[in-house]
Formats: C-alpha cells, sequence, structure tokens
C-alpha cells in the first residue's frame, strides 16, 4: 500500500515541474505568482489530456517544457513570452 | 503497511518508540537538485535513528501540516496528523511536488530530488526535514 512506484518518465515530469517552481522562486514576487500560476495551468492541462502511453508527445513536451526551463533561468530574459505562446496553442 | 492511530495514541507513539521509525533510503543519491536520467533504485535496508527530542519533533510535525493545508487550500479545521497521507487529502503527484517546495523553503533546506518522491506522509516528511536540519549544523 501507499504510493505506486512513479515510471521513469513520470519521474522526468515531476523534476521538470520542481525545476519550474525553482527558477520562479528566484524571481520577484509578483513575476512568481504569474510564472507559478502559468506553470501550474499548464501541467494540470496536459496531466488530464495528454494520453499517458503517447510516449513520443510526452518526450517532446518534456524536451520543449526543458528548453523553456533553460530561457526561464536566463538572466537575459524578462518576459514570459515564450511560456504563454504555449499555453496559448493547448 | 499503514494501521490507524488517535491523535493521542499516536503522539505517545510517535515519542516512545522513535527508534522503530524508519523509512527505506535509496541507494543512491543525488547531489542536485534535478535529473535529467531515470533509473530504478535499490532498495536498501531500513536504517534506524533517534531522533533529537520529541518536542521538536512534535513542532515539525505541526509545521508540516499547516504547510500542508495551506498548499492544498484546505480549511484550518481539516484534520492533518503525522500519519495523514497527502494522497488521503486529495493531493496528486504535482501537489505533492509543491508541498516538498513549500517545505524548503519554510526550512530552508533542499531535499534530495530521489528522497522527495518518496515522501507520502506528513511523518515522513518531517523525518527528512529533521534530518536535513541535522546535517547542516
Amino acid at each position: 500500500m501507499g504510493a505506486s512506484k512513479l515510471s521513469g518518465m513520470q519521474k522526468q515530469v515531476l523534476s521538470l515541474y520542481r525545476g519550474f517552481l525553482r527558477a520562479a522562486r528566484s524571481r520577484p514576487i509578483e513575476d512568481r505568482k504569474r510564472i507559478e500560476m502559468i506553470v501550474s495551468t499548464e501541467f494540470r492541462h496536459n496531466s488530464k489530456e495528454v494520453d499517458r502511453k503517447n510516449f513520443q508527445y510526452i518526450e517532446y513536451l518534456l524536451r520543449l517544457g526543458t528548453k523553456q526551463l533553460d530561457q526561464l533561468k536566463s538572466p537575459a530574459i524578462v518576459s514570459l513570452s515564450s511560456i504563454k505562446v504555449v499555453t496559448s496553442k493547448t | 503497511m499503514a494501521t490507524q492511530f488517535s491523535a493521542s495514541v499516536s503522539l505517545q507513539t510517535s515519542c516512545l518508540a522513535t527508534t522503530r521509525i524508519s523509512f527505506q533510503k535509496p541507494a543512491l543519491i543525488s547531489n542536485h537538485g534535478k535529473t535529467n536520467l531515470s533509473f530504478n533504485l535499490r532498495r536498501s535496508i531500513p536504517s534506524r535513528r533517534l531522533s533529537v527530542s520529541c518536542a521538536a519533533k512534535q513542532e515539525t510535525i505541526e509545521k508540516v501540516s499547516a504547510i500542508v493545508k495551506k498548499q492544498l487550500s484546505l480549511t484550518p479545521d481539516k484534520k492533518v496528523v503525522a500519519e495523514t497521507k497527502f494522497a488521503d487529502l486529495g493531493a496528486d503527484s504535482l501537489d505533492t511536488v509543491e508541498i516538498v517546495m513549500g517545505l524548503e523553503e519554510e526550512f530552508n533546506i533542499q531535499m534530495a530530488e530521489e528522497k522527495a518522491q518518496k515522501i507520502a506522509t506528513v511523518e515522513q516528511a518531517a523525518e527528512l526535514i529533521e534530518e536535513l536540519i541535522n546535517e547542516k549544523k
């Protein structure tokens, strides 16, 4: 009994989510709240809509998310347009 | 295998039997906050350890409970005790990540991702937190 064992792909998703939350933490409070809201909405939307067996698409989303996270971490990036783009696409 | 205790008995058991409380630790511990690879962790033998003090432990559990309630937007009267499973409060795996991040910030610690992913109850979270705090001393 207890929490089921997470699959490797699940761990990657949670790791990415964690990375976004950590990156948001270093931002000013208003930016941080917006980032957290956008990221949370996006992950929860995908967790509902994406077929868990569609590994190819999930891998694509993981790569896309990792790229966006790298952008978010860059001090040169001050806007959130790249994240918004994905949000509007879904 | 979880046994249900009433709140008061739970507290006594927690104080009296801390040497018996343990959870399995992964064989490999990542030193980074994030891992890009996934792999199967070999289950290691549970280790036994003493907690610093019952008072500190109870305080930690109460703090953890407060953060869990806040994170999951639960009403203040919602009962959250050491044995409460996050899943029983309606938390999914994304919620659990948020809870762990909130705990890290509150206690000013960083949890290794593999350990964090295994946390399922308030008590497990409190134990790991105290372990990490002690390591910093």
